[in-house]
């Protein structure tokens, strides 16, 4: 196994991810998406094989709990004032 | 061989676990779907020899994040979540573009095919990890916790607004 094997398994997640961020219309499985590609990014730190890479990958999980956070309290405000949590009805800026 | 075996079979099962998502219409159903997926990827960590970030991953993603979803998912009604569906032509050009970004990551990374990745299973990854983060990468470290401040402030302001607003 080369470290190429171990990229394209990362990419097939990634891309995978992107697919269904790309076609999903709901604000939350977006997020969920987002997760997910953040999730192989993170396989390819760690796919690196240096502790170095580890290191950053530890990081990176405690970015993605902060932004998981931040993103679902920004879509539950959203969809308080939308009254909706498909990302196509939400069409004015002026809230 | 083992290792390259069990990478290979939880990178499937993650994959799998991505595509079934993509086409399940129950947000609820999907979330527990993307809990495999997260799963499977801890399952590649212990492969890789991260033992910690293999647990990290159970607690924090599969644990927290997983959690956090499915209390948005509901609290907010199920009126809410109308779901016409995307319409096909949206769906044609998200599956292509994901099929493009594939197909060029894989093309940038041809150079790697001269790379020998290292299966070897060890047991101190840990111990260097924690020299590192106590070590040279101590500010960026440090930095994290204001980040993770910044973000229950963040929080916390937004949903208070919203109280306000109502």
């Amino acid at each position: 196994m080369t470290q190429y094997h171990l990229a394209a398994i990362c990419f097939t997640l990634f891309s995978l991810a992107t697919a269904g961020f790309l076609t999903s219309g709901s604000l939350v499985r977006m997020l969920m998406f987002l997760e997910l590609m953040l999730n192989a990014a993170n396989i390819a730190f760690v796919a690196l094989g240096s502790p170095a890479s580890q290191a950053y990958a530890l990081m990176l999980f405690a970015i993605a709990a902060a932004e998981a956070g931040v993103g679902l309290a920004l879509i539950i405000a959203l969809a308080s004032t939308f009254k909706t949590l498909e990302a196509g009805n939400i069409k004015e800026l002026k809230g | 061989m083992m290792i390259t075996a069990a990478i290979c079979v939880f990178g499937g099962l993650a994959a799998l676990a991505t595509l079934l998502m993509i086409f399940q219409r129950n947000p609820v159903k999907a979330a527990l779907l993307m809990l495999a997926a997260l799963l499977a990827t801890a399952g590649i960590y212990l492969a890789l020899s991260a033992q910690l970030l293999a647990i990290l991953q159970v607690i924090l993603y599969a644990g927290a994040i997983m959690t956090l979803f499915i209390v948005a998912l509901t609290v907010t009604p199920a009126a809410w979540r109308d779901k016409p569906g995307p319409a096909l032509i949206k769906r044609v050009i998200g599956l292509a573009a994901a099929a493009v970004i594939l197909a060029e990551l894989l093309k940038l990374s041809t150079a790697l095919k001269a790379v020998a990745a290292s299966p070897e299973f060890s047991e101190t990854g840990t111990l260097e990890i924690a020299r590192l983060i106590f070590g040279p990468f101590v500010f960026q470290f440090e930095l994290l916790s204001l980040i993770i401040l910044a973000s229950i402030v963040g929080a916390v302001a937004l949903t208070a607004k919203r109280r306000t607003a109502q």
